[in-house]
């Protein structure tokens, strides 16, 4: 009897456990801890797969988990006592009917069995599904409370449907406004998931002719033909499909070449340093090949010079520059099988004349590791690229980080550095930093490996495979797209800097160029590049983390022309615009602690240029009658002049920043009077105002000014007229320039003061 | 039998007639067979190949575009094809008179002398709109002293002549395949596309004529023999065999064993690259069919070096081909995870479903 009972009590319980799961309606709610899963028998199969593998599950059990606070949840049946089952989980957020795709999770864990981990907030909602696509026995599993590491970075999924595309592998600008757009490519279509300030996409379908050759093995972009917008290259195993923009980006004219190229990592860079970008196409199995553009898009092959190996070899090609010269040098990461030195890895260095050396054993990155890509930043922050060469195999030795000493050589620091440790193998390797933390991580598919800072890296695991990285929601962390699922960076505390370039002189996109900031930390440097990793194309932003700090000295654009352009202060979390030769020249200006005194007295002279000045030039006119004082030079910043003679003297200062000197000194008139028979003077007080002025010039004074002059530079007479109604003079006359306005008051003191007219 | 004697005996005459050649001027080359006017043998200069137009060797008589062979020139077939777009193919050898291959291994190319020359004829039949036989090329291998070279001759659309080129191109093609419209864009390869299959240690070498792949019968015009006695019947093959020849089979024949099959098929479709020596052998597989005896050289519970897709956790997933990498990429064509890397961009629908069985079939890793 008491059997029977039991029995009752197991078939009702079974039963009530079996109905409760059935579907997402009737979800059982679960709990922290060890439970056991009852065999998978629920009518409702979900529609949407979070895990891989595919469809064709036939049944599903529903579990509901609504945490008490936020927690780090991990799910796994990864346990002995369930050997022979293969399951198979999905996690979904929303309600019934409604639900989205939160992760999931195939075969995780060993031989078969899932393991999954999500971030889990308070008081939300989990559906928790296992399906039967392999077995529907019953097993056991735990789901496991972590609390929340609050410097883990974390992603959050986001699926866009609607990208649609044979190759979802690009997100850079498409349209000129230089956020990241999300670049979806078919055969005859390229399609815009076009990102808007507001967050959202607009989408655009750009129908083109059949292309010749897809971008089956990588995809490059940059502003080939000059007209402001992105162009294609699609890389496949038998030739190169460009596809350039026309009619402002809104369409599109396919150029293919007759050659055979087993394309695979492509670039645009300026390869010859003519200002017109050109592209770059790694041959698998023959010399590198690449397009030189004539500045209208018009592209001639080549082939030869830049890594000739005659069975080819190359796999991931990276334009950076090693040796801080300004000018992108080509590393070559390199792959073959068979007793063969196709695979030793190649650097070559840009001459800048169109001529490269190939340096491959001088830098000591003459490598036969197995690599198809390699990641190159500065992960020391020291101003030299290093590099993470990453191995594809471990057929002839495992991943090199290599550290530049900036002699032009590199040494291996892989030793305790963390990728000693790290056994997981890929195609693709790239760096950004992805925390904002001032430190270049690396990302590989379902790993970033975070750098500490101290020369030592940590693997996180994520489920993000490769993609494209770019920043698709403009808020300053870097994004990474899988397919149609955007894995949103949820982002931290960390500062960070966006900056975007523009080229005048040197090629549009501004590629090549070497971008730094300044700060309390240091420096940090980044390279503008046109395709990094294996396959993907990524932004061609400039994106920095500084952690906490809270500011930026300085950001400085080192043009592939030799340009330079230096911009002070900049805002912080905020995105920067820079275009070549824009930044503006030091604009002299100084005060000085008086322009009237007596013989022997001293004036202190305060610098007021702008922006960041770090050169100064003091000229006193006539050159004698003084002398500096208080250790300070004609070269110091804010000098101190000892007055010996009595006279006129003019005070010019030449003022120099980053961008250059200032155009035209900045003076100022001192009149030193004679102690001899002649009363002490008192400084009056005049003002003028406001400067640079537009077409009316304001003179507040204590005293009656009789007189109002406007001199040229060189002392030239211009106007003169004074409205004493309201102390203005009017400068409508006048063009713009720089000028002195000399005030001579009742009592025939003169006062000059120098002002700028619009 | 008393013919095939009758050649021994005669082969026999022969190399011993070479080996006291060879003892007055070991470096030398075989000379050509003078070259005459109206002179209808094979001729292979090795100074002169290759050359210009397929017609110049006499490989065939008659109507070149039947590939009936010339005197000397010997049909064969491995027991197991590599698929090509569904391409057919007709491949022959040709020893320079008086010289023998000699067998090294079951499974390594037969060391055949210098001025031997192998050809390989790809033509589609029932090609569209006229449903006519096309030949698109013949593709040869020479060995010359220093070693073999690639010569492709691409057929003109009358079929009267093929023409050396080395830069290879593209054909758009519209065929019926047993019935069903196919279409495909096929490639004729470059001198360098050869040779990522062709090599070993990046020295070009052949592929398909090994003991092992010969072992089997085919039929000749004089009936059906063996292939490599009949090789040696020829004169062209030293009789040197050892009695057994651990051979692969065609992988159509279902009385096989499903491994065995797959072996076979892995052999002739994908161990040109993934075996030692070869163009991807830092991928943990080996499928070359000496190899393939042991499961982990097959890929059976092996991670596959890339974290491609987490459900793809096995180059082969014992019963589940949905997670075997292998399947994944025979199934693709994509030109990024398609495989074989080269030779097609159409899926091998039978070659696909042996392994989709042979998977199903096996639960462990050591099966």
């Amino acid at each position: 009897m008491k059997n029977t009972l039991l029995t009752l009590a197991f078939i009702m319980l079974f039963k009530l456990i079996s109905v409760a799961q059935q579907t997402c309606n009737t979800a059982l709610v679960i709990t922290a801890g060890i439970n056991t899963i009852a065999p998978i028998t629920g009518t409702e199969v979900p529609t949407q797969m979070c895990a891989t593998g595919g469809s064709g599950a036939t049944a599903a059990n529903w579990y509901k988990y609504t945490p008490s606070q936020n927690y780090s949840v991990t799910i796994t049946t990864d346990f002995v006592v369930n050997a022979g089952v293969d399951n198979r989980v999905h996690v979904y957020l929303g309600s019934c009917g409604f639900l989205a795709c939160l992760v999931g999770d195939d075969d995780g864990g060993t031989n078969g069995l899932c393991v999954v981990s999500f971030n889990a907030q308070a008081g939300t909602d989990y559906y928790i599904v296992f399906d039967d696509i392999y077995t529907s026995a019953g097993f056991q599993y735990e789901l496991i409370e972590n609390s929340i590491n609050p410097s883990q970075l974390t992603f959050t999924p986001t699926t866009i449907s609607t990208i649609r595309g044979n190759y979802k592998i690009a997100v850079a600008d498409m349209n000129g406004d230089y956020l990241d757009d999300i670049v979806s490519v078919s055969d005859t279509n390229i399609q815009v998931h076009q990102q808007d300030i507001s967050g959202t996409f607009t989408i655009s379908n750009y129908t083109t002719t059949d292309a010749q050759y897809s971008p089956s093995w990588s995809m490059a972009m940059g502003d080939l033909n000059e007209d402001g917008y992105n162009d294609l290259l699609y890389g496949s195993g038998s030739g190169v499909t460009f596809m350039l923009s026309a009619n402002g980006g809104t369409a599109f004219n396919q150029v293919s070449g007759p050659e055979y190229v087993f394309s695979q990592r492509s670039n645009m860079v300026d390869i010859n340093n003519d200002g017109h970008l050109d592209a770059f196409v790694c041959h698998d199995v023959e010399p590198n090949v690449y397009y030189l553009n004539d500045g209208t898009g018009n592209l001639t092959f080549y082939q030869g010079g830049l890594g000739d190996h005659p069975n080819g070899g190359n796999y991931g090609s990276i334009w950076v520059d090693y040796n801080n010269d300004n000018l992108p040098d080509l590393f070559i990461a390199k792959c073959r099988g068979g007793s063969s030195t196709a695979n030793i890895n190649e650097m070559h260095r840009n001459n800048g004349n169109g001529t490269f050396t190939d340096v491959s054993v001088l830098t000591g990155l003459a490598d036969p590791v197995q690599t198809w890509s390699s990641a190159w930043n500065d992960f020391d922050n020291d101003g030299w690229m290093d590099v993470l060469v990453g191995a594809s195999s471990s057929a002839n030795g495992m991943h090199k980080l290599m550290h530049n000493n900036g002699d032009g050589t590199f040494s291996n620091i892989t030793a305790g550095s963390g990728f000693d440790s790290y056994s997981g193998m890929s195609t693709e390797y790239v760096s950004y930093d992805f925390n904002n933390d001032g430190f270049a991580d690396v990302f590989t598919p379902g790993y970033i490996l975070f750098n500490n800072g101290n020369g030592t890296f940590t693997a996180e695991t994520y489920s993000m495979l490769m993609g494209a990285v770019g920043d698709l929601n403009n808020d300053g962390f870097l994004d990474i797209q899988n397919g149609n699922t955007i894995y949103f960076n949820d982002g931290n505390p960390n500062n960070w800097i966006t900056l975007t370039v523009k080229g005048t002189t040197s090629n549009n996109n501004g590629i090549g160029a070497r971008v730094e900031i300044y700060g309390a930390w240091g420096k940090q440097i980044r390279d503008i590049r046109a395709g990094v990793g294996f396959r993907y194309m990524g932004t061609l932003n400039a994106h920095f983390g500084i952690g906490l700090f809270n500011s930026i000295d300085s950001v400085v654009v080192k043009w592939p022309s030799g340009n330079k352009d230096v911009i002070c202060n900049p805002s912080i979390n905020s995105v920067l615009h820079i275009e070549e030769n824009s930044a503006p020249v030091a604009t002299a200006f100084f005060t000085a602690s008086a322009t009237m005194i007596n013989q022997a007295d001293t004036i202190d002279f305060t610098d007021n240029s702008i922006p960041c000045p770090n050169e100064w030039n003091w000229t006193v006119n006539p050159t004698s009658g003084w002398n500096f004082t208080s250790g300070t030079t004609a070269m110091s910043e804010n000098p101190s002049i000892l007055f010996n003679d009595a006279g006129t003297y003019v005070v010019s200062l030449t003022a120099t920043n980053g961008n250059g000197s200032s155009l035209i000194p900045f003076s100022t008139a001192i009149t030193v009077q004679s102690t001899v028979g002649i009363a002490e003077l008192t400084q009056e007080a005049i003002k003028v105002f406001p400067n640079p002025a537009a077409d009316l010039l304001y003179i507040k004074s204590d005293q009656t000014i009789s007189e109002v002059r406007i001199l040229s530079l060189l002392g030239e007479e211009l106007a003169s007229s004074l409205k004493r109604t309201n102390n203005s003079i009017s400068l409508t006359h006048l063009p713009s320039g720089v000028y002195f306005l000399k005030i001579i008051t009742q009592d025939n003191q003169i006062n000059i003061t120098r002002f700028v007219k619009q | 039998m008393k013919k095939v004697i009758s050649f021994s005996v005669l082969g026999l005459l022969l190399l011993m007639f070479l080996d006291a050649c060879k003892k007055d001027s070991p470096e030398e080359e075989p000379s050509p067979v003078p070259t005459t006017p109206g002179n209808e043998t094979v001729t292979v200069n090795l100074d002169s190949v290759p050359y210009t137009n397929l017609s110049q060797y006499r490989f065939f008589t008659g109507d070149m575009k039947n590939n009936t062979p010339n005197d000397g020139v010997i049909q064969y077939r491995p027991a197991s094809e590599l698929f090509t777009d569904y391409a057919h193919k007709k491949r022959f050898v040709w020893v320079p008179a008086g010289m023998k291959g000699t067998y090294v291994a079951d499974n390594k190319i037969i060391n055949f002398p210098v001025g031997t020359a192998l050809i390989k004829t790809f033509y589609y039949d029932n090609v569209q709109p006229a449903n006519v036989t096309k030949i698109i090329e013949t593709r040869v291998m020479i060995r010359k002293s220093t070693g073999w070279i690639f010569a492709d001759y691409i057929w003109s659309e009358d079929q009267t002549e093929a023409t050396l080129s080395v830069n290879g191109s593209l054909v758009s093609l519209d065929w019926e395949e047993a019935g069903t419209p196919k279409s495909t864009v096929y490639r004729i390869p470059s001198e360098t596309e050869c040779l990522i299959c062709h090599k070993s240690n990046s020295l070009p070498i052949p592929i398909g004529i090994k003991p092992q792949n010969l072992d089997n019968d085919f039929t000749y015009p004089s009936g059906k023999f063996n292939q490599l006695q009949y090789f040696i019947s020829k004169g062209i093959l030293e009789n040197n065999l050892p009695p057994n020849i651990v051979s692969t089979i065609d992988y159509h024949d279902t009385t096989q064993t499903l491994k065995l099959r797959l072996r076979s098929y892995l052999d002739t479709n994908c161990g040109h690259c993934h075996q030692e020596n070869s163009h991807c052998d830092y991928r943990p597989i080996r499928l070359a069919f000496s190899e393939t005896t042991d499961p982990v050289n097959l890929g059976q519970c092996v991670t596959p070096d890339d974290l491609f897709d987490p459900t793809l956790s096995n180059v082969i997933f014992p019963g589940n081909y949905n997670k075997s990498m292998m399947y994944f990429r025979l199934s693709s064509t994509d030109e990024n995870n398609r495989m074989p890397l080269l030779g097609r961009t159409i899926v091998d629908e039978a070659g696909l479903k042996l392994l989709r069985d042979y998977i199903s079939s096996i639960s462990n890793c050591t099966d």
